[in-house]
């Protein structure tokens, strides 16, 4: 199939009512919960995957992915409006979008933002097209031996790209591999960890794992920390049209911050666009003319990052549809909600679903449009939902979580496990530990078991095998590079804080 | 510094618990060999490798001094009490008693709850969310369940 026969197939399924019905709805979810601070779009996408058990396939992924990528959308209207991130990856907006919105160019900002997010999504959704087809074809060659080391290479820059503490970043996702064990062994049939609960010899749910996490986790640290609405910005239509000189210093590092963005969402371990925007502005400031101008307001300092993490939300798909390797947790919720509807995640999903895959890219097109369309004349709304207070709207999201775990299975007992894994997930995330890395581990889990015992039986347990292949090789080597620069890093630090002491 | 109140030590000490747990667990599972692994195999190489990233934090942790921050205890504790009450009253009474608890007393987990506020917001939510479940999407939800 050629390129304009698959866009084609494409656009035939993303036009049909109801994958534009989920689009929009997508969409439109994201881009309030991006608004809103103190729930992110891992929270809303784990919301809503019960939701998503009862659609086809194709409509559950383009909603899913039209809540990531709304969010980004929305995360920025918080920064710059509240000084406020409404997403981890919009962080760094705060940095001149605040100071433009206290000098009055709150509307200025939002329109450019809104500019580059779109400009953004659509580089990243050609590099998506016209890279993902080749990909997965070169994957097909890969053999369980260089999926294994893949899937080692991810899991370590997961763990390890964190904030920080790399030891515990590579324990948490030890953590998630070991709750992915739980349940039958499919080899042998043995029961492992359920400690002989019924309810457990299926394994624990993807979606109670993300629930307890990004839900509940994050709502009982954010209560009694989100400020609640206390925002009187008026953005008059007015107000929202650049000037000609905002537009001349938002034109080029739009583009720049779009490429850096597309490239660094298809590494792996780099987590949900934060790292990419924080890379477009350290780009952005180091070859700028004026970079003192930085943190005081600069329209360069808001247009790169905005358009990168938007590129990233959107080439982050690139090694999640063709290989099958989440880049980070929430990609890793995507290969679930795939899992869940029986489509084996990797390089088959291109050839053998042609139009999910297709169907998905265009739908991304489409969801882009629609943002851009609704976000400019909505603006006012959105500046309404950030006065929801808090303390009503997280009841609202306890409320869903039971409702949705229990829609599952109709199952008790995953409603008392969200319970319980949100509890310790909780003292854990105090302790340093990372969710992000931890729902990785738990989704590659198996994956990385069964690889590992077919490469070896395959190899007749010779261990060499993942160094004589070439592709398998330079993955562990390049695993064992972050590790060795992670742990130098990690060492680096600390002795000048002791020669201070 | 007490090294209680240490967060890596305390981390470094949860993954070795761990990591024990799972090595004395996974000891019933066998092992295999290299070329037919048993089901043993990947959780003992596991915990073995949550052992040593445990003691390698326990000792980092000697050198690091940051102090385990204070937990938002008043919601740690009602938050998952109110999910369970959730589970408990929802197949015996069925969907609004159990959401009717769940958003009043998730909602308490703020220390300035309005209580009529929240009722109210119960009243609303709860048969909207259970049309959306049951009517809308087909799960068999009892809304009330008499006697």
């Amino acid at each position: 199939m050629d390129l304009l026969e698959s866009l084609q197939l494409g656009l035939a399924t993303a036009l049909t009512m109801e994958n534009l019905l989920y689009c929009l709805l997508g969409v439109s979810v994201g881009m309030i919960v991006g608004v809103l601070p103190g729930i992110g779009h891992l929270a809303a996408v784990s919301l809503l995957m019960p939701l998503t058990f009862h659609v086809p396939a194709t409509a559950a992924l383009v909603m899913l992915a039209g809540i990531y990528y709304g969010a980004q959308y929305g995360g920025s209207i918080a920064s710059i409006l509240l000084n406020l991130p409404g997403t981890a990856s919009s962080a760094v907006i705060c940095l001149d979008g605040y100071p433009m919105s206290q000098k009055g160019r709150a509307g200025a900002a939002l329109m450019i933002t809104t500019i580059a997010s779109f400009v953004g999504s659509c580089f990243a959704i050609i590099v998506l097209i016209l890279m993902a087809p080749p990909l997965a074809q070169l994957a097909l060659s890969f053999h369980s031996a260089d999926y294994f080391s893949m899937m080692v290479l991810g899991l370590v820059a997961a763990g390890s790209i964190s904030q920080g503490r790399p030891l515990i970043g590579l324990a948490s996702v030890v953590l998630g591999l070991l709750i992915g064990l739980v349940g039958i062994d499919v080899n042998s049939g043995a029961m492992r960890m359920t400690f002989g609960i019924p309810e457990l010899f299926d394994g624990v749910s993807i979606i109670v794992i993300a629930m307890a996490l990004f839900g509940v986790s994050e709502v009982i640290s954010s209560i009694g920390k989100t400020g609640d609405g206390a925002n009187k910005t008026r953005v008059t239509f007015r107000s929202l049209l650049p000037t000609r000189k905002e537009w001349r210093e938002s034109g080029w590092p739009i583009l720049r911050g779009s490429g850096v963005g597309t490239a660094v969402g298809i590494l792996p371990g780099t987590g949900g666009g934060s790292m990419a925007s924080f890379m477009a502005y350290a780009v952005e400031k180091r070859i700028s003319s004026k970079p003192e101008t930085f943190g005081k307001g600069a329209v360069a300092g808001i247009a790169a990052p905005e358009g990168a993490n938007n590129a990233a939300a959107q080439s982050s798909f690139i090694p999640t549809l063709t290989l099958g390797i989440p880049g980070d947790a929430i990609m890793a919720l995507m290969l679930g909600a795939l899992m869940i509807h029986g489509i084996a995640p990797g390089p088959r999903v291109v050839t053998e679903n042609p139009e999910l895959f297709w169907g998905l890219v265009v739908s991304f097109l489409i969801g882009n449009l629609i943002l851009l369309i609704l976000n400019i004349p909505l603006i006012k709304v959105w500046v309404k939902i950030l006065q929801i207070p808090y303390r009503l709207l997280f009841p609202i999201i306890i409320l869903l979580i039971c409702a949705g775990v229990y829609s599952l299975d109709r199952s008790v007992m995953d409603v008392l496990l969200v319970a319980g894994f949100a509890g310790i997930g909780y003292l854990l995330i105090k302790l340093g530990f990372e969710a992000a890395p931890l729902l990785l581990g738990f989704i590659l889990g198996p994956m990385l078991e069964e690889n590992l015992r077919r490469s070896m039986l395959l190899s007749r347990g010779d261990f060499m095998v993942f160094l004589e292949r070439p592709i398998s090789a330079a993955f562990l080597f390049l695993a064992a590079l972050l590790l060795l620069w992670v742990i130098w890093g990690s060492f680096k630090p600390r002795r000048s804080t002791t020669e201070n002491n | 510094m007490n090294v209680l109140t240490s967060k890596d030590f305390l981390a470094g000490l949860v993954c070795v618990l761990i990591g024990s747990l799972v090595l004395v667990v996974a000891s019933d599972y066998s092992f295999g060999t290299p070329r037919r692994m048993g089901p043993g195999f990947f959780p003992i190489t596991l915990g073995t490798l949550l052992l040593l990233l445990g003691a390698g934090v326990v000792l980092s942790s000697l050198r690091t001094h940051e102090k385990l921050p204070p937990l938002n205890l008043r919601p740690w504790l009602v938050i998952p009490a109110a999910i369970i009450a959730f589970a408990w009253l929802l197949p015996r009474f069925g969907f609004a008693p159990a959401g009717l608890a769940v958003v009043v007393l998730a909602g308490l987990a703020d220390r300035n709850a309005n209580k009529l506020a929240l009722l109210l917001l119960a009243c609303v939510l709860v048969p909207a969310i259970w049309g959306l479940f049951a009517l809308v999407l087909g799960v068999p939800i009892p809304f009330l369940i008499w006697s």
